[in-house]
């Protein structure tokens, strides 16, 4: 995990590193692992998209960079997570406290539960001004409140910052909560399925805003979700995961044309393209894994068609290498994977894609 | 698929809501979910309805099925105007048209068991123990769940599983049509496609005509012989599949389908992009002439005034309410052509 030598010149320190992270939940089922070993980096200016079905772990990892795993039933059994030179997990819930917000901004699938009711959206988006610039006058918190409210295209945004949060729109409310996540410039932006309960129409206007935003503070983000239309649009690299571990992560364009991991070609496959007309869909068949009974091995391997019942595969987890197509993959038979995917091939022959 | 006879016909379809307020729970205005609409389908073929949230598609499904009853319009299955039947008199055609509903949790009781589930439109309808017994059996198997399970509840299965234990209720009767709402949305990518599979053979094998109810415009494509785009109550766009998808003609049609991020990262930034600016009108206040005129890229004063009628325009059978219409592929390779900028 911890070979890096694929890595494209990678000459800048990573703005966020976890490592080996373990989280748990301790249910009536018993302790159940969400997150099991996983390591990755963030780099500067980057966007990294975190792409898994329910259940992957994809959401607990956010939470955990976040310190906002729910207590007591989830926690950080081990591995790191360095911000700054310092380990988030070690840090006092104070500590956190002042990091989220600050130089970690987040924005999550609904903006009800993260913005106060009670509160107008002015004075939320003061208070987290006010936190790190606690000299600024009124006038110039106000000021800026509403440049930044303009900034993520809130209409009327002198009106809007006086009003409350049932008063905006799904839509609005979503890029009130980046206007809020990106005000101090932070370091990281972490965005947990920003758009998943919006219209189509209104998530292409929230992803806009949030790449906007995303370049105008240079952050680097990761965006975690199960769309991978939203992976293959914004993110520069993509980890996939499964059954609490990451089974591929590379380049997105790597991982979308060559995927060196079956469950990452079957979740590419089993999805219906709006751009290109398939005649059938290649499900990947059998269900999710639970966490409470995982399979031994490679978590995938119950539902893998390449592996194909071989033993290595129920016996033994795959490590996390690298593969031919410059990804890394956790997968034994990953030199068996096809070079080029039945579905691109089809792509290039569709007679839709002519240019007009 | 063109037979003759359409197995059903939309007519003039209005569904409105009242809004009522205050101590004396006063009407005082309404929402009309669904606005004036029509279509027809033909047997064994997929009509896609789609449109975002609060459109009226849902309405459409279940105003049809008369789970609601019409304010206006009429509706026709198999010839027969069934807009204005009784209670009893609809029965005997519930069993020839069937709903299936996104939330397979929701709308399987939790307390009955999965053969109870499966059994309860044969045991409505009348039929022997034994056809039951055996149907049931019959039909778990067809939509891929092992009968030896028929005794379990609903919590035992997983959300796709629990999809197809809504179908083959829904299949019980051997309906000539399906209603299916979201049937697909709550479901992981790799479920999805089990379930898509499921429907599309089971329509080849029965003959079976759907209305598929939908917001993912990738899952229409791929199940649709025809599509309906639905804005703020109304149709603004029908047309064959492919029409709608390489040929689209109405602004929204184009910006829905400019909205939705392609799972391709070499195709970023290589599509027409039309944008839809701010949110959808209030429902109970639409706005005069052309509802969409509030969000659409080309608006012209005179959109203000008139209310666009679905008119005949390009290719055969394809239809569009917009007074602008122009033909576009927002699909093909453009070099990210604009239009209209969101808001």
């Amino acid at each position: 995990m911890s070979d890096r030598r694929r890595e494209p010149q990678r000459t800048e320190d990573p703005v966020l590193s976890v490592r080996d992270l373990v989280v748990e939940f301790a249910t009536s089922d018993g302790v159940l692992r969400a997150v099991d070993g996983v390591s990755f980096d963030l780099y500067p200016g980057e966007t990294l998209g975190v792409v898994g079905e329910s259940g992957s772990g994809k959401t607990v990892s956010a939470l955990s960079i976040l310190g906002l795993l729910p207590r007591p039933a989830g926690s950080i059994a081990g591995g790191e997570i360095i911000f700054e030179g310092r380990d988030l997990t070690r840090l006092s819930k104070a500590e956190m406290r002042k990091i989220r917000g600050g130089q970690i901004g987040m924005v999550f699938q609904d903006p009800m539960t993260s913005l106060n009711p009670v509160l107008r959206v002015g004075f939320q988006i003061a208070e987290t001004i006010k936190v790190h610039m606690p000299n600024l006058g009124a006038d110039r918190v106000r000021m800026q409140g509403i440049d930044l409210l303009s900034s993520v295209r809130v209409s009327n945004p002198e009106q809007r910052y006086e009003e409350f949060p049932h008063q905006y729109s799904g839509g609005m409310r979503q890029r009130a909560m980046i206007a809020i996540a990106t005000a101090n410039q932070p370091k990281v932006l972490i965005a947990d399925e920003p758009t998943t309960a919006l219209d189509v129409t209104i998530q292409a206007q929230v992803l806009e805003s949030l790449q906007n935003a995303r370049a105008k503070t240079n952050a680097s983000m990761i965006i975690i979700t199960h769309d991978l239309g939203i992976i293959a649009e914004m993110a520069d690299r993509v980890i996939v995961m499964y059954g609490g571990r990451i089974v591929e992560t590379g380049d997105v364009r790597s991982i979308f044309a060559s995927s060196s991991h079956p469950y990452t070609l079957g979740l590419l496959e089993s999805l219906p393209r709006l751009e290109v007309d398939v005649d059938r869909l290649t499900p990947i068949s059998g269900q999710p894994p639970s966490l409470v009974n995982l399979p031994s091995g490679c978590p995938f391997h119950p539902r893998c068609q390449l592996s194909a019942g071989r033993e290595v595969c129920r016996t033994v987890r795959p490590d996390l290498i690298d593969s031919a197509s410059g990804s890394m993959s956790a997968c034994h038979f990953q030199e068996e994977m096809p070079e080029e995917p039945r579905r691109m091939a089809a792509l290039r022959h569709s007679p839709d894609r002519e240019a007009t | 698929m063109t037979s003759a006879e359409p197995i059903l016909e939309v007519e003039g379809l209005v569904k409105h809501f009242p809004i009522r307020q205050g101590l004396l729970n006063r009407e005082v205005g309404q929402v009309q979910a669904v606005a004036g609409i029509s279509f027809e389908i033909s047997p064994g073929e997929t009509l896609g309805l789609v449109g975002e949230s609060g459109c009226g598609k849902s309405t459409t499904g279940r105003v049809i099925l008369r789970l609601l009853d019409a304010t206006a319009g009429s509706i026709r299955f198999k010839g027969r105007d069934i807009t204005d039947l009784s209670r009893r008199e609809m029965r005997p055609i519930r069993s020839e048209m069937q709903i299936i509903f996104q939330d397979p949790y929701a709308s399987l009781n939790p307390r009955m068991t999965v053969e109870e589930i499966v059994a309860e439109p044969l045991r409505i309808a009348g039929r022997s123990r034994s056809v039951i017994e055996e149907r049931v059996g019959e039909l778990l198997e067809r939509v891929g769940l092992d009968p030896s399970r028929r005794h379990r509840y609903p919590r035992e299965f997983s959300g796709g599983q629990r999809q197809r234990v809504g179908v083959a209720r829904a299949l019980a009767l051997g309906p000539d049509v399906l209603i299916l709402d979201e049937p697909v949305s709550a479901l992981d990518v790799s479920i999805q496609a089990q379930v898509i599979n499921l429907l599309t053979d089971l329509q080849a094998e029965f003959g079976l005509a759907f209305l598929f109810i939908a917001h993912d415009l990738a899952v229409v494509r791929h199940i649709s012989d025809r599509v309906a785009v639905m804005y703020l109550g109304r149709i603004v766009e029908i047309a064959s599949r492919d029409d709608i998808y390489l040929r689209a003609t109405h602004p929204y049609t184009q910006g829905l389908l400019s909205a939705i991020p392609v799972a391709d990262p070499s195709l970023r930034g290589t599509r027409t992009q039309v944008a839809v600016k701010g949110d959808v009108a209030d429902p109970a206040n639409p706005p005069s002439g052309c509802r969409f005129r509030t969000r659409c890229f080309k608006v012209q004063p005179e959109c203000e005034d008139v209310d666009p009628p679905l008119v005949p325009f390009g290719a055969e059978g394809q239809m569009t309410a917009c007074l602008f219409p122009e033909v576009m592929n927002v699909l093909a390779i453009s070099g990210s052509e604009r239009h209209g900028e969101a808001e």
